[in-house]
């Protein structure tokens, strides 16, 4: 497997987590700080956009920093750290999902929000609309509206369009983190990008309410 | 829209292509080609104008701020796990002890196995073993009708000094 191995090397040279991680796997517990100091807010933003439920963010975080400790001795850096990472964590949002779903079948009570969530549909649609004092496109109000445009993304275009928004991964890192092809991450953030044009154009172009929370 | 919108999946590769134009993902050749159709298609550019300012607006979704208190339950979280990695299960000398439990385990177990089979089921060759005297001299008891006759020769000693009539 030379080019695995060259391949690893590649990235041990140029990724500093990586570099870290090896150190993490020859036991030193400074590296997993620094790796956890530097990836716990990326973890928890994206995974708190994902599943729109803080309390729940921080636990798949936690989750997935433990994994990863649990995986230093079969460690192999054969891809930049970060993917690696939001592999796991995208996992385990994936799995957590599937659970949510099964408790929805037998309990479709309103599901609450996490300071990142989305608010209420008609308290975005009171902010926009004027009804609220002094109407105005404050960045609580825009904030609201564009939490309400990613919400209406399926988890896959959501999550492509988080790694490539907060994380600015490339198609193929964001590929590799979703264990789907280059192209079909092209074709995902295409279709997922129109659909935010379609929510938050209306809001940009004259400054009302998005057509998707008319009430 | 100056774009076609079609349903997901059904959407024109040129959109595609813009997309992955403003997120850097082209080719030179590819990237030459879609900016020839920005220069001549005010249309095309209108779209990418509002690709791109709908991206922007993402920059409003806030950012995870995170506290002493997680940061402190996750370390206290790893410390647990490796402080049972290191109390044992996975060290080189508690996989030693295992294995040598493991072992014993085995030989106890092959040890009971053998003893419960010849308890249960009887030496096939007791009977000949039992009577292997008899079968040693059988050639002598046959030539020899009278057994108290025989009798008498074993107390004065006869088979003890000649135990074969070879």
């Amino acid at each position: 497997m030379a080019l695995s191995e060259s391949s690893a090397q590649n990235y041990a040279l140029s990724d500093p987590d990586v570099r870290l991680m090896l150190q993490v796997r020859d036991g030193s517990a400074d590296a997993f700080e620094e790796l956890m100091l530097r990836y716990q807010g990326r973890l928890v933003t994206v995974l708190e956009h994902l599943l729109g439920k803080r309390e729940q963010a921080e636990d798949l975080a936690q989750e997935t920093f433990l994994r990863v400790y649990r995986s230093r001795l079969n460690y192999r850096p054969d891809s930049k750290f970060s993917t690696w990472l939001f592999a796991i964590a995208n996992n385990l949002a994936l799995n957590a999902r599937r659970s949510q779903s099964r408790r929805r079948e037998v309990n479709l009570g309103p599901t609450e929000s996490g300071a990142l969530g989305p608010a209420p549909l008609d308290q975005i649609a009171q902010a926009a609309s004027g009804q609220m004092p002094a109407r105005q496109l404050d960045r609580a109000e825009m904030r609201d509206v564009v939490q309400l445009a990613i919400s209406t993304l399926n988890d896959r275009q959501r999550l492509a369009v988080l790694l490539s928004k907060f994380e600015e991964m490339s198609y193929a890192d964001i590929a590799e983190t979703m264990e789907m092809s280059p192209q079909a991450i092209k074709s995902l953030l295409s279709r997922a990008r129109e659909n935010l044009r379609a929510v938050l154009e209306p809001y940009l172009q004259r400054g009302d309410r998005p057509a998707a929370i008319e009430p | 829209m100056n774009e076609p919108t079609t349903e997901p999946g059904g959407q024109p590769p040129f959109q595609e292509q813009l997309t992955a134009y403003l997120d850097g993902e082209l080719d030179s050749t590819t990237s030459l080609e879609i900016e020839r159709r920005l220069a001549a298609e005010p249309g095309v550019q209108q779209t990418l104008k509002q690709f791109q300012q709908t991206w922007d607006l993402l920059d409003q979704l806030p950012r995870a701020e995170i506290d002493a208190r997680f940061t402190r339950s996750t370390v206290e979280m790893i410390a647990v796990a490796a402080e049972a990695d290191a109390s044992g299960e996975r060290s080189p000398a508690a996989g030693r002890w295992r294995f040598m439990r493991q072992a014993a385990g085995l030989l106890a177990a092959a040890a009971a196995g053998f003893l419960m089979v010849r308890l249960l089921w009887p030496e096939p060759n007791g009977p000949l073993l039992r009577d292997l005297p008899v079968l040693e001299n059988l050639e002598a008891y046959r030539q020899t009708p009278d057994l108290e006759f025989l009798k008498q020769l074993n107390k004065s000693g006869l088979f003890a000094e000649e135990p074969s009539n070879e």
